[in-house]
């Protein structure tokens, strides 16, 4: 900076320059001290005052590393004479450059009452001077460094906090200008080594998903990519190494004023613990359920075999009592006629036996209500979501909205659809997880009456056999007992409706069962 | 002197809470020409039956009040000696496990063949017949130990121990030739045929 004035005393220009000198040192924001090649300090401003809270006069000749005793962390605490050498000044005292010799630096700045703060120094060496001369302008940067400490902590509290939840982010920008940001832990959730060249998010991952996943994947990411706003998905991914993970992906699209996606911005949270620790504890609940349902009916299996093993004992060893006595000669009319007797009243106990089952198992208290039939399988589907979710089995409903509604025990219904959907699920264990779907739907009859659809992939079944399947006892299950159709079709017939079956043209079976509809009246006003 | 064996004829006593069951087979077996006796629960088999009478006891598993394990468990106790023969039903195998390990001689399904049936007791009638017949004679034995004199006793001790009469005389400081009276006197009345079946006998009745 020059300033180039005309025709002025050699004195006066002195004077003024000094009073202008004086001035800019005390306006300036900074603080500036002008030391010699010893690091002597010749002068202090006002700023410089204020900030190392001493006045001018008491360090005027002492070392200018009283100020700045060093970088950052070469100053320990209790070590005397850190600041008597000012040992990093010597390279801009070596250097011959005319010029600021060093700029921006960071030292560590010391106040009067001993505290530290951070400065940045910017040392000039005074030209025409022999020995050298320097001017140092420091700043106070402790707020800026406050903050830039506190955004490296927050991005390491985050860092950590992602790595305890297993959980990376991501951010993909969609129109081109930016590559996808990788939150440090995202690499570990997708099982991907740091380095290797740079891959777009969803590209990767498309590497990754589950084969039976990926349709469900490609449709949220399509759908994403048209502008979605936001999804919350669970799948499961194969890492490089082979190991199976699940993962629950949620993300957030913004849009610009066009509508077309920006910007998205996303967390992979990996939850394959938690869904182990869930699928171990559905599978125990699955055993006890089994069991207890085993249990009850060996137990009623059990009853049942002993109230009629017992009068076919007494006729079987009647009948060979009397075998033997005829055969021995020695026919006692007496004790044949009292078998006889025996033989023929036990023939009839037993045919009691049976006929108070059945009664006990007609006679159980049935509830009739007013039902949404879409209600029904709405209510199925929450029932049965264990279970599908546990077989790899997507439910699907086709609702026919509007119809009428049904009278009928709920209970009874519901265990009807459960047992056609547990039917599906089971036959369709031996295909592909992808292809196994159930699909459950409503709709009105040519009769008026509402129809019940259970659809699988299964299997199929053998058209010219289906009445069979009726049939107590028939079972294609092992373990199964061979009633539950038979008492479905018991619990349909007795709401008045009928129970059957055929082939599904895409393959698979149908199961279909009829309620009568109420007249509209009857379901409004109830 | 032969005491606590009873040679009346073998009994099956049949115990099952259905009185058609039991009627049936009291027909049938006693068109084999054996001896029935039948009873409506273990409790009615229990104050009646006197623990000499020979036989078998066939026993329905499941009954009410007390079962037919029950009934086993206690007979058990008793340390009485019939055998039993349990009769299950279908899904009774477990308890068929339990009844063979708590001593049963067999089990059998209902309904059963009449013949599988007849087997089966006549080999419990023979189990119990070679029981008792062992039974009676160890109690021989100890009634002939009971009329041996305390001398007669030591001399018994120390010969099924091997001890050589001049042994036996210097431990219970009598002449060889005493010994040689009370040894004598010992395998009479034991009604020994020689040495070994002497030892045989004291060893059975431990």
């Amino acid at each position: 900076m020059t300033l180039l004035r005309v025709a002025e005393p050699q004195e006066e220009r002195t004077e003024r320059l000094e009073r202008e000198f004086q001035a800019v040192l005390d306006a300036a924001v900074d603080a500036v001290v002008l030391f010699d090649h010893d690091g002597r300090i010749e002068l202090l401003n006002h700023a410089g005052e204020r900030m190392f809270g001493y006045n001018e006069q008491e360090v005027i000749g002492l070392k200018v590393g009283l100020l700045l005793p060093g970088p950052f962390g070469s100053h320990k605490e209790g070590e005397e004479g850190a600041h008597d050498e000012a040992d990093y000044l010597s390279p801009y005292i070596e250097a011959s450059e005319p010029r600021i010799i060093g700029m921006g630096r960071e030292l560590l700045g010391m106040r009067r009452d001993g505290s530290e703060f951070y400065a940045e120094l910017a040392v000039g060496r005074v030209q025409g001077t022999d020995p050298p001369r320097f001017a140092g302008f420091i700043r106070d940067v402790t707020v800026r460094r406050n903050a830039e400490e506190a955004l490296r902590r927050s991005e390491a509290q985050l860092s950590i906090a992602q790595e305890i939840a297993n959980l990376g982010n991501y951010v993909v920008h969609f129109d081109g200008r930016f590559e996808d940001y990788w939150s440090p832990h995202l690499y570990r959730v997708l099982g991907r080594r740091h380095g290797g060249g740079y891959m777009g998010v969803y590209d990767y991952l498309a590497t990754l998903v589950h084969p039976a996943d990926r349709v469900r994947w490609q449709q949220v990411r399509d759908e994403l990519e048209a502008g979605a706003r936001s999804t919350d998905i669970e799948y499961r991914i194969v890492h490089p190494d082979g190991s199976l993970r699940y993962v629950h992906h949620i993300a957030q699209t913004t849009c610009g004023a066009d509508g077309r996606p920006l910007r998205q911005v996303g967390t992979l949270h990996d939850i394959t613990d938690r869904r182990l620790a869930e699928d171990e504890a559905r599978q125990m609940q699955d055993r006890i359920a089994h069991f207890g349902r085993l249990s009850t009916m060996g137990e009623m299996a059990a009853g049942i075999a002993h109230e009629v093993n017992q009068p076919l004992t007494a006729i079987a060893t009647y009948a060979q009592a009397c075998q033997r006595l005829i055969a021995n000669g020695a026919v006692a009319e007496e004790d044949v006629g009292v078998a006889l007797e025996q033989i023929s009243a036990q023939a009839l106990r037993a045919g009691e036996v049976i006929r108070r089952l059945r009664s006990f198992v007609k006679n159980r208290e049935v509830r009739r209500e007013v039902l949404d039939p879409n209600r029904l399988l709405e209510d199925v589907r929450t029932l049965a979501q264990t279970d599908v979710r546990h077989h790899g089995v997507r439910l699907r409903l086709e609702t026919t909205l509007q119809l009428p509604s049904v009278q009928a025990d709920a209970v009874q219904i519901q265990q009807v659809i459960l047992n056609l959907v547990r039917n599906s699920i089971d036959a369709m264990q031996a295909i592909a997880e992808a292809q196994r779907e159930i699909v459950l739907r409503t709709q009105l009859d040519s009769d008026g009456d509402i129809e019940f659809m259970v659809a699988d992939r299964g299997a199929g079944l053998d058209e010219t056999r289906t009445e069979e399947f009726f049939n107590p006892f028939f079972t294609t299950k092992p373990g199964g007992t061979g009633l539950g159709l038979s008492i479905s079709r018991s619990i349909v017939r007795a709401h008045g409706g009928k129970l059957w079956c055929g082939a599904n043209p895409g393959g698979g079976a149908r199961f279909f069962f009829t309620l009568p509809a109420l007249p509209a009246s009857a379901g409004s006003s109830r | 002197m032969r005491s606590n064996v009873n040679n009346s004829r073998p009994t099956i006593f049949i115990v099952d809470d259905d009185a058609a069951v039991r009627d049936a087979l009291k027909l049938l077996l006693r068109s084999v020409g054996q001896a029935v006796e039948t009873f409506g629960s273990g409790q009615e088999f229990l104050d009646a039956y006197a623990e000499d009478r020979p036989g078998c006891l066939v026993l329905d598993i499941r009954m009410p009040g007390m079962s037919g394990l029950e009934l086993q468990e206690r007979l058990n106790e008793k340390h009485c000696i019939l055998p039993v023969i349990f009769i299950t039903g279908h899904g009774d195998v477990p308890m068929a496990v339990e009844a063979m390990q708590a001593g049963a001689v067999d089990f059998i399904q209902k309904p059963f063949r009449d013949q599988d049936l007849i087997d089966r007791i006549n080999q419990a009638l023979e189990k119990d017949n070679s029981n008792r017949a062992a039974l009676g004679e160890r109690n021989d034995i100890r009634h002939r130990l009971e009329t041996l004199t305390p001398r007669e006793r030591e001399v018994l001790d120390l010969v099924v121990h091997g001890r050589a009469n001049k042994v036996i005389a210097a431990d219970l400081k009598l002449s060889q030739r005493t010994v040689e009276i009370h040894r004598a006197r010992v395998m009479e009345k034991m009604q020994a045929s020689s040495l070994a079946h002497l030892v045989r006998m004291v060893l059975e009745v431990g």
